[in-house]
């Protein structure tokens, strides 16, 4: 080694240290090598990605009503909450399909009011007008409907037959329709009501103890010959 | 500590076991403090959402706490699950049983309505010849009132009749908006007072006993507390035959544990304190744990519309609230009902519910637009008359998620509760009229018993042990060692949200305990 080399090399690995220091505190030390911890990095500066509720992308298919049901319900959706101004109606909200599911999900009690209301309707209309409700004139469906319009207070809707029905449904068809996002993205006008916004509740430490008792999934690969140790626990 | 007897075992972390863990510390005695769910810490168990971010857009989730009409989809699991902790009545007989396990229990969602009850309910028996007299009056429970609204920064006025006695309360002296004002013109010439709202400021928006009386409490040093102990039953002393701790599950772990101490005090909420007494088979000498079982009607009510209000012309007009105490049967009396009901009225400022106008579409719209901001509330909070054969027992056939006991609740409203509730619509009727009001929507129909989520008695105090569960100090009969302070206790329920009496029942008797202890006669 010429005598400039060495100097150079006795030079160098005095200033590593340093150099290696001002490194060190420009950026953090990285990661161990694998096997890390296997949370290491998630942090509450973790990103969170932008998701969309489901319904709002995908369609589901009728589960409960009967095709005849869903007509006359879809029918009398765009009858009782039509499009006003900017503000979609229950059918662009998808409201219709939405009841399928929540009613479909729901108690007997709940289930039988709509059934036998939409059958009642429709055939009320042909009834009266000789077509299905899902056929009637904006004028002839309101002379179906609003005789059996009634004011009521939470908790007591009308117990009157179909009255039951009627009004129940409008209740829900609003509620679904003002807390869906089609409706949240169009901006209020005056006094146009507003998605229902509250402090939403997680499960809190929720009991899985119940776990205990749901049996182990099926090994995905036979025993072999040579079994690991177990200790089941 | 393992093994440790603690002084006093608290079981139950809402208002009544809060008073009882802050009074005793204070006075420098040990307790230990079950609470038979977790700890919520709103910061990540809670996040503000939209609605139709939620799988049923807000909606209840289909089958799940069908008797809790309070519930939706934001709030469903804070709820007790009725799945989980199952109880049972006769089809025809529902009980909205409404419960919250979380520490803190209901204080941590309460309507913050602070009354106290007058000598029309301590003396109810004397007034009017019906049921039992509580063994205190007013007097006796004065001072502690006067405490509890400390604590809790009650608002009000010093307006009340006799029937609602004024308090130690922040001062309000705002003048009746327009509505108001009309509301109180028509009253008077009826008879009907209307008074100041009577409402717990507490702090930084909260008035529950996590912020007002455990911290309190913790400051001591002296209290231990287990969140998700549920306690399936208090363990006797073989040799005194006393009480002298609990056996618990953990909620999670299923694991079962026991804590010992030298005294019992049970702040569970009226129907667990009472559940836990029949499943320990404890107190019963009367054999009227669990008998009258009481609440208050809701639910009747009407919503009229202020004319010069409608279209948000709200300034001056809307916006205050008031309570009217109950006026029937206090200097006159009806042959339509025993006792009486209060009215809660408000003058809204946003929104008339859609519900109100017999209309759909682009009419209903018009509606809105023409009524938003004229609201003028009315409802009920009626007095429910302890009856013997309103009750709770044991169910021996379910049990819960714990394996433990539940109840099967046998109560129902008679033509007292239903009268009331008819004479308070008509009469809310007549006055928004005489006002200048609209009417425009109401109901005569209560809502099931246990909706107002002020259910009280089933463990009554008195004098007599044969007519009676606990003593005038909230201590039982049958085991000197053992209190209940919660809603158990009432012996009649009055109209008033029951919640500043509780609290200063408790505050009484964690006095008279903690004087007891310190004297050694406990």
């Amino acid at each position: 080694m010429l005598r400039r080399d060495f100097v150079r090399a006795v030079l160098a690995v005095g200033a590593a240290p340093k150099l290696l220091l001002g490194q060190q505190a420009a950026n953090p030390a990285p990661p161990p090598p694998a096997p890390v911890p296997w949370l290491l990095g998630l942090t509450s500066k973790t990103p969170i990605p932008h998701v969309e509720a489901a319904d709002q992308v995908a369609v589901g298919e009728l589960r409960f009503f009967t095709a005849q049901q869903m007509a006359t319900l879809t029918r009398l959706s765009d009858v009782l909450f039509p499009p006003m101004g900017q503000k979609p109606g229950a059918v662009q909200a998808q409201t219709p399909m939405f009841l399928d599911f929540l009613i479909g999900s729901s108690p007997d009690v709940r289930r039988k009011v709509y059934s036998e209301g939409l059958d009642w309707l429709d055939a009320e209309a042909k009834k009266q007008f000789n077509l299905s409700f899902e056929k009637l004139s904006d004028a002839q469906a309101d002379a179906l409907l609003k005789p059996m319009l009634r004011t009521w207070m939470n908790d007591h809707p009308p117990t009157e037959q179909h009255a039951d029905f009627l009004n129940i449904a409008h209740d829900d068809i609003r509620t679904a329709t003002i807390n869906s996002k089609a409706w949240f993205v169009v901006p209020e006008v005056g006094a146009e009501p507003r998605t229902t916004e509250e402090l939403y509740w997680s499960p809190i430490e929720p009991d899985i103890s119940d776990r205990t008792n749901v049996p182990p999934h099926v090994q995905a690969a036979p025993k072999s010959g040579h079994p690991m140790p177990s200790y089941p626990r | 500590m393992l093994n440790e007897t603690y002084d006093v075992l608290i079981i139950g972390s809402g208002h009544s076991g809060g008073m009882a863990a802050k009074i005793l510390t204070e006075y420098g005695i040990g307790c230990i403090m079950l609470n038979a769910g977790p700890v919520a810490n709103v910061t990540h168990d809670a996040e503000r959402k939209p609605a139709y971010e939620l799988p049923y857009r807000g909606f209840r989730p289909p089958g799940r706490l069908e008797h809790v009409f309070q519930s939706n989809e934001f709030n469903a699991n804070v709820w007790v699950d009725e799945q989980e902790v199952p109880y049972t009545f006769e089809q025809n007989q529902p009980y909205n049983w409404v419960r919250v396990r979380l520490f803190g229990g209901r204080s941590l969602f309460w309507s913050r309505q602070s009354f106290r009850l007058s000598d029309y309910e301590f003396k109810a028996k004397s007034h009017d010849g019906f049921g039992e007299d509580w063994p205190i009056s007013h007097a006796d429970l004065a001072p502690y009132y006067s405490r509890a609204e400390g604590i809790f920064r009650v608002s009000g006025a010093m307006d009340g009749p006799p029937q609602l006695p004024d308090g130690n309360f922040t001062i309000d002296d705002a003048p009746w908006t327009i509505a108001m004002q009309r509301f109180v013109d028509a009253a008077k010439p009826r008879g009907i007072p209307v008074c100041k709202q009577r409402s717990a400021q507490g702090r930084d928006g909260l008035a529950s006993s996590v912020n007002l009386l455990l911290p309190d409490a913790e400051k001591t040093g002296k209290l231990t507390s287990i969140a998700n102990a549920v306690v399936r039953e208090i363990t006797v002393d073989k040799n005194t035959g006393l009480p002298n701790g609990c056996n618990f599950v953990d909620r999670l772990s299923h694991r079962e544990m026991s804590v010992k101490a030298r005294v019992v005090v049970l702040a569970a909420g009226t129907l667990e304190s009472t559940r836990l007494l029949l499943n320990s088979r404890l107190a019963n000498s009367s054999g009227l744990v669990g008998r009258y079982l009481m609440d208050q009607v809701y639910g009747p009510g009407v919503l009229a519309s202020v004319p010069e209000a409608r279209r948000g012309n709200i300034n001056a007009v809307m916006g205050s609230s008031a309570i009217v105490p109950r006026f029937r049967n206090i200097d006159t009396k009806t042959d339509k009902f025993l006792r009486g009901y209060a009215l809660n009225v408000t003058a809204a400022t946003g929104a008339v519910g859609a519900r109100n106008f017999a209309a759909y579409g682009t009419e209903l719209q018009r509606k809105l637009d023409e009524y938003y901001g004229s609201g003028f509330h009315m409802t009920i909070m009626g007095e429910v008359l302890g009856r013997y054969e309103n009750h709770v027992r044991i169910d021996k056939d379910r049990t819960d998620a714990w394996g433990i006991p539940v109840l099967h609740v046998d109560t129902k409203y008679t033509d007292n509760e239903f009268n009331m509730s008819k004479d308070a619509t008509d009469t809310c009727c007549e006055l928004a009229e005489a006002a200048g009001f609209e009417v425009l929507s109401k109901n005569d129909k209560p809502n099931p018993p246990g909706y107002s989520i002020h259910e009280v008695g089933t463990c009554r105090m008195g004098d007599d042990p044969k007519k009676s569960v606990l003593n005038k100090w909230n201590q039982s009969h049958d085991h000197r060692n053992l209190f209940v302070v919660d809603g158990a206790c009432f012996t009649s329920a009055g109209w008033q949200n029951p919640t500043m009496t509780i609290l200063s029942l408790s505050m009484r008797a964690s006095e008279y305990l903690a004087g007891e202890m310190l004297r050694r006669n406990i």
